[in-house]
């Protein structure tokens, strides 16, 4: 029972991670536009601070994309300099559709160990009945 | 026939006597009985813990992933004490309906 308990724990553990995931998603796409925004990374990582289920997952520290930030030509813009350039986003929609797209998959696939062990249990439960 | 009689006399006795007298080794007894005070317990703490994460996901918005595992794990411990209770029931009335 308890193991049933554990694996439990560890497939909500994955959907909260995936949930999470597609929270910085939402916010990168969200701030697509922003000047000078850097689009942010969700490491995950396993948790070691609960002593109950081993190989819970959790979010780590939020990293952010040091990739180069666009300079954009537009001289009517308020943050443009002497040149007309002002720095854009490293946001790439594209990416982000993907990640979206990844973190969906990645909580279907917990889901679905969730519903798994939930039909072992009560395989097994319906055994102790007859 | 005779001797089949005195055996169950003897055995009827025997069983008469271990009945009566005191247990000598109280080890298992009491292991039996801490084992299911265990399972209990950690039933009532499984339901208590679906009752307040319940009560915290709808009163203060908690982790809805936090209520879905506490109840999925209620409703299993639930399950696994109805059907144990359900065969406990059913064996004393089977001792019950036994011809003496």
């Amino acid at each position: 029972m308890t193991e049933f308990s554990n694996a439990l724990s560890i497939a909500a553990s994955g959907m909260r991670v995936q949930s999470s995931r597609l929270r910085h998603v939402s916010e990168n796409i969200a701030n697509a536009d922003t000047p000078g925004y850097r689009r942010k990374l969700t490491g995950f990582q396993p948790d070691r601070s609960r002593d109950g289920a081993d190989g819970v997952v959790t979010t780590g520290p939020i990293r952010l994309d040091q990739r180069a930030l666009p300079r954009i030509h537009d001289p009517s813009h308020p943050l443009a300099d002497a040149q007309g350039y002002y720095l854009g986003s490293n946001v790439d929609l594209v990416v982000e559709i993907a990640d979206a797209r990844e973190a969906q998959r990645s909580y279907e696939a917990n889901l679905r160990v969730f519903d798994q062990i939930r039909q072992m249990s009560s395989s097994l439960n319906d055994l102790l009945r007859r | 026939m005779d001797i089949r009689s005195t055996q169950a006399a003897q055995a009827y006795g025997q069983a008469t006597r271990s009945a009566l007298s005191p247990p000598t080794r109280e080890a298992p007894q009491d292991q039996a009985q801490g084992a299911f005070a265990d399972a209990v317990r950690s039933f009532t703490e499984t339901v208590q813990r679906g009752e307040s994460t319940a009560h915290a996901a709808l009163s203060t918005g908690a982790d809805p992933h936090a209520l879905v595992t506490a109840l999925a794990q209620t409703e299993l411990a639930v399950e696994t004490a109805v059907t144990v209770r359900n065969k406990v029931v059913e064996a004393y009335q089977e001792i019950l309906r036994m011809p003496v």
